[in-house]
């Protein structure tokens, strides 16, 4: 199990186990309910390619590695809006989360996101999970325009233009990876109770 | 003046690569997607997650 930011996924390459480069990461799409990362779009690997029509679910992933994301072999890859309705919801708005303003339950601006963090499970059969989000932070956090990591709960709400968390979220902040695996734990421990 | 015309032909395929490759790196750009809208009445496909 391991953290990692998105923008660390975008543009890896995708290849297959016979070595064949076969596009690239372009978004991460996530559910809100549950925060679960439903699998990528792609975008080709020529310089003048575009995004393609076929996307990666997470559950075709082999190995999620520090240089590519590794797949079997093409025929995994499946219509981009199957991995988009995977991900949708009911009641969903929809939209890129990064530059989305974070503001509490109480209405509090904490800042804008600039990056979102996944846990990462084995692949083959685990989870991959948005946990928090990287925000430039507002004064209500006492150090504007620093980068701060703030944890979420296990269930989101979120749509393109507001992304909500509770206000106890304030106090778990964390300025780096390294103690943020701890800080998201605490915060959803609390969140569940002494109960 | 032939060579007025070819720096001026040259001048606009450049002006052209430029804006291709600038449209063309903006579809590229990642980004993190939530809740994808779903159009209305439309199934769900998937497992869901």
């Amino acid at each position: 199990m391991r953290l990692m930011r998105t923008s660390e996924v975008t543009k890896r390459p995708v290849v297959t186990f016979s070595g064949e480069d076969i596009a690239q990461i372009k978004d991460v799409v996530y559910s809100a309910g549950g925060g679960a990362v439903g699998g990528f779009t792609l975008a080709g690997r020529g310089m003048f390619s575009g995004p393609l029509k076929q996307g990666l679910a997470w559950s075709s992933v082999a190995a999620l590695g520090a240089d590519a994301v590794m797949v079997r072999d093409e025929t995994v890859l499946e219509p981009t809006q199957s991995i988009l309705d995977a991900s949708a919801s009911s009641g969903g708005s929809g939209g890129d989360v990064l530059g989305s303003q974070v503001l509490t339950d109480s209405g509090v601006a904490l800042g804008t996101v600039v990056d979102v963090i996944i846990q990462v499970d084995q692949p083959a059969g685990g989870q991959c999970d948005v946990v928090g989000y990287e925000i430039e932070a507002s004064e209500a956090l006492g150090s504007k325009g620093t980068r701060v990591l703030m944890p979420l709960p296990d269930t989101l709400a979120a749509s393109g233009e507001h992304l909500m968390v509770p206000a106890a979220a304030k106090d778990f902040v964390a300025q780096d990876l390294a103690g943020f695996g701890a800080a998201v734990l605490a915060f959803r421990a609390q969140l569940e109770g002494p109960g | 003046m032939w060579w007025v015309w070819v720096i001026v032909a040259l001048v606009v395929i450049a002006l052209v690569v430029a804006a291709v490759l600038l449209v063309q790196s903006r579809r590229r750009r990642g980004g993190v997607i939530v809740d994808p809208t779903r159009p209305a009445g439309r199934p769900r496909r998937g497992g869901g997650v």
